[in-house]
C-alpha cells in the first residue's frame, strides 16, 4: 500500500517513465513540427514542451483569425442569398 | 502494490459535439440586440465570436469534467459576472509548487512554466497533471479550429 504523501511528492517532482513516454509519444503525434521533421525516438522533453507552446500559441491565433472571418461572413451575407439560407437553417 | 503507470485519458467527442456547442452559442449569440445593431463595433463583434468559440469548445470537452475547461468556463463567468456555478478549486498544492521549483531541469522547468500560462488554470496543477491536461486542450483546440473552418468555407462565396 503506496503511502498517500509519497506518491503525491514523487508525481510532484517528476512524471514517471511511463507516463513520460505515453506523453511524448502522444505529443508527438499531435504537434505536425515534430512529425515531419525528425524519425529518431529521442526528441528531448523541452524540445516537446517548447513545440507544444508554440503550437498552443499558433492554435489561439488561428481562432481569433476565424472568429475575425466568420465575423464579416455573418455580417455581409444578403437576406435572400443561398447562404442565408444556409445559416437560418443552422442557427435557427 | 499500487500500479505507478496510470493510463492518460484524452480522448475527446467528435467533431459534430463541437460543431453543435459552436452552433448553438453563435445562435445565442445572434439573438442579443446588442450583436446585430450597426453601432456595435467589429471588434466588439470579433471578441464575441472569439468568446463563443471558446465557451462552447470547453462545454464540448465536457465542461466541469477537466480542469482547463472548468478553469476558461470559470473565468468567462466572472467576465459576465453571471452567477458562478462551479466551485473554486482549492490551491491545496502550493507546497508542491516550492517544491518543484528547487528542483528538475531548470530548462524544462522554464518550458513547463511557459505551458502553463498558456493552459487555463495551469498554474495550480502539478506537472504531470499539466501535461494530462494540455493534450486533451490541444485536441480540443485543434477540433474547434476545424469546425470554424469548416463553417468560413461554408460561409464563403464561391
Amino acid at each position: 500500500m503506496s503511502n498517500r504523501r509519497s506518491r503525491q511528492s514523487s508525481s510532484a517532482l517528476r512524471i514517471s517513465d511511463d507516463q513520460m513516454i505515453d506523453l511524448v509519444s502522444k505529443l508527438r503525434v499531435l504537434l505536425p513540427e515534430i512529425r515531419e521533421r525528425r524519425r529518431s525516438d529521442k526528441v528531448s522533453a523541452s524540445k516537446v514542451l517548447q513545440e507544444t507552446c508554440n503550437y498552443i500559441r499558433k492554435l489561439h491565433r488561428e481562432v481569433y483569425n476565424l472568429s475575425d472571418r466568420l465575423s464579416q461572413l455573418l455580417d455581409s451575407v444578403d437576406e435572400d442569398s443561398q447562404e442565408a439560407a444556409v445559416i437560418r437553417s443552422l442557427l435557427m | 502494490m499500487a500500479s505507478a503507470y496510470n493510463p492518460i485519458y484524452t480522448d475527446v467527442p467528435e467533431k459534430d459535439v463541437f460543431a453543435l456547442h459552436f452552433l448553438q452559442t453563435l445562435s445565442n449569440l445572434r439573438t442579443q440586440n446588442s450583436f446585430s445593431s450597426p453601432d456595435n463595433k467589429t471588434s466588439d463583434r470579433v471578441k464575441k465570436i472569439k468568446k463563443a468559440a471558446y465557451v462552447s469548445m470547453a462545454r464540448a470537452a465536457g465542461g466541469a469534467n477537466r480542469l482547463w475547461s472548468r478553469s476558461l468556463l470559470h473565468q468567462a463567468a466572472k467576465r459576465n459576472n453571471k452567477n458562478v456555478r462551479f466551485l473554486r478549486r482549492k490551491r491545496r498544492v502550493t507546497w508542491l509548487m516550492r517544491r518543484r521549483s528547487n528542483r528538475g531541469d531548470p530548462i524544462e522547468d522554464v518550458a513547463a512554466e511557459r505551458l502553463r500560462n498558456l493552459v487555463p488554470g495551469g498554474g495550480g496543477m502539478e506537472t504531470s497533471k499539466l501535461m494530462e491536461e494540455t493534450a486533451h486542450y490541444i485536441k480540443c483546440l485543434s477540433m474547434q479550429v476545424k469546425v470554424m473552418q469548416c463553417l468560413v468555407d461554408g460561409l464563403s462565396p464561391k
